[in-house]
């Protein structure tokens, strides 16, 4: 009989037992899991967000990203000037600001109304209704405006309707009359977070609402590198040319955030499984202490019939495998379920953008998981292990027969 | 002619807080191929002592102990290992069977350990439970056989690689009279087939079935 068929005849001769430890290993598994997944999670779904705009690198005015946003003033000259670098491709302005969407009959609902210039906006939202800002022409009027779905669901509006905009800045409100736009489209926006509702126009539109102040303003800009160039080139080349700007590759801005805002989840993460390995430490360890504590007269009594110590050893590291392994495995779905949930939960949180997730499957988790666990598991293994390596067999034959 | 086992002045001190407990002192003995000797004597006079060191599962603190003429002392915990396995059976008061195997796989174990082919693991082992009169119970686990059952099992497991020398402690200590016997009868018969035989026990039927019997007072041999 085989080390492993022992073990398994060992651990099926004591279901709830191994019942217990493989419920307890999935559970524990599946929040460590979570907790792998929410190490990066934020990071590779904000990586993702950058890239499925179509742009690699972005142009701000203040050295910070997350922080408050300072304009960029003269977007257009800039836009020129960075647009005849042979590194760039594509490039667009981009601005967005609070207003208020009035709709007659209705208390007025504050917004981010966001504009591009021609060519960005295909890559900020999709639209699911209606027709584009470029098709429904930048010149009409009233000036055209597409709404998120949640925009349009909230005020009651769809493709056709009327409505006006006004800005919130302090003091303009009643100063500046509300401009009228025509909705021609309902989209779906990546960057929309939950709370939130998203209407996009023309930069012109834009800066009617905004009247007077700004004007040749952006938020950001954003590039496209031209192959061969990359976003690197670009960058040096953008940052060579306007040293009082800051340009960032996706990839700059994935890092900068790692090291800033998002390293507050790989610290948490961090340790919330290293207290979740701990726990799966004390639990596989109590197991088969208590397992091999019970089973001292068989294993002495195996030890007198001439099995060798590595038979002992292999058998207890097989059955430590069978309870870590199955419960492992289980923690997967688990842990994916219960990352679903978390995720669902965090995400409500406002001004978190709706394509951007905190936990996020990854191959390296689950890699890091199994092995993680596996390293736990033998860990664990290990006193048990010595203790019935090490058990003197006449002394405990005779403690067995007396007691 | 070679001895199985041989002890020289074997002397078992037990380390102890309140200073060591001598479990045996100065014992000299010889078991030969074929041999029954039985060991008797007071509780605590050091019996189980003897036959753990005779079974190399315990070490002496002093003297010398020869397994087929090899110095066990010298040997390593393996080569120990494999001397239980293919030259002594074991049988234990309390069986010490494999709860979660059943009588056949128990009786299975052994062999399977010094790597017997299936074909011939299964004669030898349905021979083993037709000589223990339990052919039928092969697949019974201890917990539903009786306590003689339970010993006729662990017998059958003890002589599964053929070993020269067949120890046990105390075997009928668990059984009523009757069972009792019946382990006796058994143990002539495998006397009676070549294996040699030391029983420690309180039973004087088992003893009186023995060709020679040995008197224990206080870690010494003292009649014999
Ligand atoms: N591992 C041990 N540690 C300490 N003392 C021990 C140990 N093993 C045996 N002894 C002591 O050695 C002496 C002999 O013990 P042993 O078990 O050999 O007696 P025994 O003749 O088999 O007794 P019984 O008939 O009750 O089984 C006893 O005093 C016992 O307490
Ligand atoms: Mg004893």
């Amino acid at each position: 009989m085989t080390s492993r068929a022992l073990a398994w005849r060992t651990v099926a001769a004591s279901p709830a037992r191994a019942l217990l430890a493989v419920a307890g290993v999935a559970v524990i598994g599946a929040l460590l899991f979570d907790m792998l997944l929410l190490s990066h999670g934020l990071l590779i779904s904000f990586r993702d967000l950058l890239d499925s705009a179509g742009y690699d690198v972005r142009v701000i005015a203040s050295d910070d990203p997350p922080a408050a946003r300072i304009p960029i003033t003269h977007a257009d000259a800039l836009i020129a000037d960075i647009s005849r670098l042979p590194e760039v491709q594509e490039i667009a302005a981009v601005r967005w600001d609070r207003a208020l969407a009035i709709v007659s009959g209705r208390p007025a609902e504050g917004v981010t109304l966001i504009s591009a210039t021609v060519g960005a906006e295909r890559k900020a939202w999709r639209i699911i209704n209606g027709e584009n800002l470029v098709a429904a022409g930048g010149t009409r009027e009233p000036p055209p405006l597409v709404v998120s779905m949640r925009f349009a669901e909230a005020l009651g509006l769809k493709v056709g309707s009327a409505l006006g905009m006004r800005t919130t800045m302090f003091g303009a409100a009643s100063a500046i009359p509300p401009v009228m736009f025509r909705v021609v489209g309902v989209a779906e926006f990546d960057f929309e977070p939950p709370g939130d509702l998203m209407a996009a126009t023309t930069i012109d539109a834009f800066r009617r609402v905004h009247a007077g102040r700004g004007q040749d303003n952006a938020d950001v800009v954003v590039i496209a590198s031209r192959p061969p160039f990359g976003p690197d080139d670009a960058v040096t080349a953008i940052n060579h040319l306007r040293p009082d700007l800051h340009a960032y590759s996706n990839a700059q801005l994935v890092t900068h955030f790692d090291q800033n805002g998002f390293a507050y989840f790989r610290q948490i993460s961090f340790v919330l499984s290293s207290v979740t390995l701990g726990f799966a430490f004390l639990l596989i360890a109590t197991l088969l202490t208590m397992s091999v504590n019970q089973r001292l007269s068989e294993m002495a009594a195996l030890r007198a019939l001439g099995f060798p110590r590595r038979r002992i050893v292999a058998t207890l590291l097989w059955e430590s495998t069978m309870l870590v392994g199955v419960g492992g495995l289980l923690a997967l779905p688990l842990g994916g379920l219960l990352a679903f949930e978390l995720d669902h939960i965090l995400r409500a949180m406002p001004g978190i953008p709706e394509r951007l997730h905190f936990f996020v499957l990854e191959p390296r988790a689950v890699v890091l998981h199994v092995g993680l666990l596996a390293a736990t598991g033998l860990g664990a293994a290990a006193y048990p292990i010595w203790v019935a390596a090490r058990l003197p067999i006449a002394a405990t034959l005779r403690r067995e027969t007396v007691s | 002619m070679t001895t199985i086992v041989e002890g020289r002045h074997l002397t078992r001190e037990f380390p102890m807080p309140a200073g060591p407990v001598v479990a045996l002192r100065d014992v000299s003995i010889e078991i030969n191929p074929g041999a029954y000797v039985a060991v008797t004597g007071p509780s605590g006079c050091g019996k189980s002592t003897l036959l753990h060191l005779l079974g190399c599962v315990d070490a002496p603190t002093d003297g010398s102990l020869l397994f087929e003429g090899r110095d066990v002392a010298r040997l390593t915990d393996s080569e120990r290992s494999r001397i239980r396995l293919t030259r002594i059976g074991f049988v234990f008061q309390r069986f010490f069977l494999m709860p979660m195997l059943s009588a056949w796989e128990n009786v299975e174990l052994p062999q399977a350990e010094i790597g017997i082919r299936p074909a011939d693991r299964r004669a030898r082992t349905r021979e083993l439970l037709e000589y223990v009169d339990l052919i039928d119970r092969g697949h019974h686990r201890p917990s539903q056989l009786s306590g003689g059952e339970m010993q006729r099992v662990a017998i059958a497991r003890a002589l599964a690689n053929r070993p020269a020398l067949l120890l046990a402690d105390e075997p009928t200590g668990e059984l009523d009279e009757d069972t009792g016997e019946q382990v006796a009868d058994l143990f002539d018969r495998v006397h009676a087939d070549g294996t040699a035989i030391v029983v420690v026990t309180h039973n004087p039927v088992l003893a009186t079935r023995a060709e020679r019997r040995l008197m224990m007072k206080r870690g010494t041999v003292v009649h014999s």
